[in-house]
């Protein structure tokens, strides 16, 4: 069974903390244009997002097998997505 | 509980083989990220729909509807992140024998998910100020008010569900009846609404 130490997971916290006030921040950022907002809440929230999968549901400790199981059916919505901004992008071409 | 055979596997709980392929991991931990994976995708499903409807309309916030509260919900993010903490010390905890100390984790993850209600039911309907429905935030009326109730609701099912969870397992385990695999399995399930949490706080919340 995994388990990570403790100072590991408030590690982890502190991450979590500090990258949701600069979530927060951005949105307030005086002068910011839209596409560089978005990418940036984006990978913020991919970057929590991938912190509470790994350490907190323990993905990092598990075998090959079982963290593909995981990440590939969840890379399929992404893909999708990617698929629609493209095609709206398109659509928008003059 | 027996080894599996075609003559016991039949018969109620059996000990499932472990497959080297997935390490130490049991069978109940892998039925269960299996659950979390289908449960992402309805998640995953609806916040496509939310992209496609709002990538379509030429206003998305009709005048008279009022504007989703940033402040208030990173709040209520930071109070999940808090509870996932609380969870992985509840687990480690258990893993180590200290049941009591595991119990009082568990215990102020379940209030977690209470305040988190709470704050939902808040900003919703209002306690110590009008909610979003009484401002004009009314389902039904356009895709952006549908489509934030529907998202933030079917998330707060999960909160109000993985509530109910901890505290039947608090129970079972105040009376010795679970173990520290089962505290594990409730956790990847916690986890997983926080995590959800945080995408849906991003593409509903913050995204302008």
């Amino acid at each position: 069974m995994a388990r990570a130490p403790r100072t590991q997971y408030l590690a982890v916290f502190l991450l979590l903390a500090v990258l949701t006030a600069l979530e927060v921040g951005v949105v307030y950022l005086p002068g910011i244009a839209k596409s560089p907002m978005v990418l940036a809440l984006v990978g913020l929230a991919l970057a929590k997002a991938s912190l509470v999968g790994l350490f907190f549901m323990h993905l990092r400790h598990e075998t090959r097998a079982l963290k593909l199981t995981v990440a590939v059916p969840l890379m399929t919505p992404g893909l999708y997505a990617l698929v629609l901004v493209a095609e709206a992008g398109w659509r928008l071409l003059p | 509980m027996v080894e599996v055979t075609p003559e016991s596997a039949s018969r109620g709980p059996v000990i499932w083989p472990r497959d080297p392929e997935f390490g130490s991991a049991s069978a109940g931990k892998i039925g269960m990220w299996i659950f979390l994976i289908s449960d992402a995708l309805s998640f995953a499903g609806l916040l496509i729909a939310y992209g496609i409807l709002r990538g379509g309309s030429a206003v998305w916030r009709h005048p008279g509807e009022p504007a989703l509260g940033i402040n208030f919900t990173a709040g209520l993010t930071f109070l999940l992140i808090c509870s996932s903490v609380t969870m992985v010390l509840a687990y480690a905890a258990a893993t180590e024998g200290r049941r009591r100390q595991a119990a009082a984790w568990l215990a102020l993850t379940a209030l977690g998910g209470i305040l988190f209600l709470t704050g939902q039911y808040h900003e919703y309907f209002g306690i110590w100020h009008p909610g979003l429905s009484r401002e004009g935030l009314v389902f039904g009326q356009s895709a952006y008010a549908s489509t934030f109730y529907v998202i933030t609701s079917f998330h707060g099912a999960h909160v109000f569900s993985g509530t109910v969870y901890i505290l039947v397992t608090l129970a079972q385990w105040l009376r010795g009846r679970t173990d520290a695999a089962h505290v594990e399995l409730l956790g990847l399930f916690w986890h997983f609404v926080d995590l959800i949490w945080i995408l849906v706080f991003t593409f509903v919340y913050l995204i302008p």
